[in-house]
């Protein structure tokens, strides 16, 4: 019970902030120690328990994830795109940066199906590729 | 002459006989052993596999057309590309897990679960048509495509939903309730 109210806390005060589930997959990647695996957030933790703002995060990336698996091509390059621009980095970089390096990879929450992970990899080269074709009139226009 | 035949035809049957026991493997950790693997495939197949969400979304048509209309031909053969491969890993992985559930009713299911005779034919029928179906859709799959058989796709789909229902109900008395309950004061006093 613990957990869904600081799921439904992190909900409100936080994720209501972050609309697209690119963006919220990535945020609550953020919050998992790469060595341990487990979530921190401080502002959760001070509400409930270091345990239970942990389940709530863990949680909460999973539905995220599940969101993202569930939407179409055509939402996911649009949602990478918004990303994107997000970063205020070049267009071309980001693109460069995310085809070579696949950051991704680190933003998959644990006990995830292989084949929905591999399908949402899969989606995410396919969203890369067509951004980077997007891009190419730009490159070739005078002046860009 | 007579009673050595005679004699060399029981010797075949007993060693036959004890030839088919061992086969069966009766070691209690055997058959637990087949036990998780039966209901790790179950698990696979009702969480990772057969969820009609994820399965519309690798077959989905919006997502060819949304290409097609959109994206350059040499986006157009990747996307092609990365869906047979995702949709071949499905159908791969529908297959191996049906194999484990079918080792698991040939083999352990009898002990556990007081299948009838009709539902036991009935299912030994579900996993021959499911099996050689997976076997054709992998053959279509890999000639034609992701987006040659969507029929196939779902009736393949439907035919391992419902052998899972079946196997679930001879893995049901393995859910935590049903562990539970063997595990109270009350059961263990039974079982005593």
């Amino acid at each position: 019970m613990d957990v869904q109210q600081a799921a439904e806390d992190l909900r409100k005060r936080t994720l209501s902030d972050i609309p697209r589930s690119l963006d919220r997959l990535i945020y609550l990647a953020s919050m998992r120690d790469y060595n341990t695996g487990l979530y921190y957030h401080d502002g959760l933790a001070s509400r409930f328990t270091q345990e239970v703002a942990c389940e709530a995060l863990a949680d909460c990336h999973r539905e995220a994830f599940r969101q993202l698996v569930g939407c179409s091509l055509q939402g996911l390059v649009g949602q990478m795109k918004a990303y994107m621009d997000s970063t205020h980095t070049s267009p071309s970089e980001f693109l460069t940066t995310w085809t070579r390096l696949e950051p991704y990879r680190v933003a998959v929450p644990v006990e995830t199906d292989a084949l929905s992970v591999q399908f949402l990899f899969s989606s995410f080269r396919i969203a890369l590729a067509i951004l980077g074709a997007r891009l190419v009139p730009q490159r070739g226009e005078p002046g860009a | 002459m007579i009673q050595l035949i005679a004699f060399l035809f029981v010797g075949l049957l007993l060693f036959s006989s004890v030839f088919f026991l061992m086969r069966r493997n009766p070691r209690p950790e055997g058959r637990s052993g087949a036990l998780v693997e039966a209901r790790q495939a179950l698990n696979a197949l009702q969480a990772g596999l057969l969820p009609p969400e994820l399965i519309e979304r690798i077959f989905a048509k919006e997502d060819l057309e949304y290409v097609m209309g959109e994206a350059p031909p040499n986006i157009q053969t990747l996307f092609l590309e990365e869906r047979k491969k995702t949709a071949l890993c499905w159908v791969n992985q529908v297959r191996r897990q049906i194999l484990s559930l079918k080792r698991f009713h040939l083999g352990s299911a009898r002990f556990y679960a007081r299948l009838s005779l009709k539902t036991e034919i009935e299912l030994a029928m579900d996993f021959a048509v499911l099996l050689a179906a997976c076997r054709a859709l992998q053959v279509v799959m890999y000639v034609g495509g992701p987006y040659a058989a969507p029929k196939m796709v779902d009736s393949t789909a439907a035919a391992a939903a419902r052998v899972c229902r079946i196997s679930e109900a001879s893995l049901d008395f393995l859910n935590p309730a049903h562990l539970s309950t063997l595990n109270g004061p009350s059961a263990g006093a039974a079982r005593l």
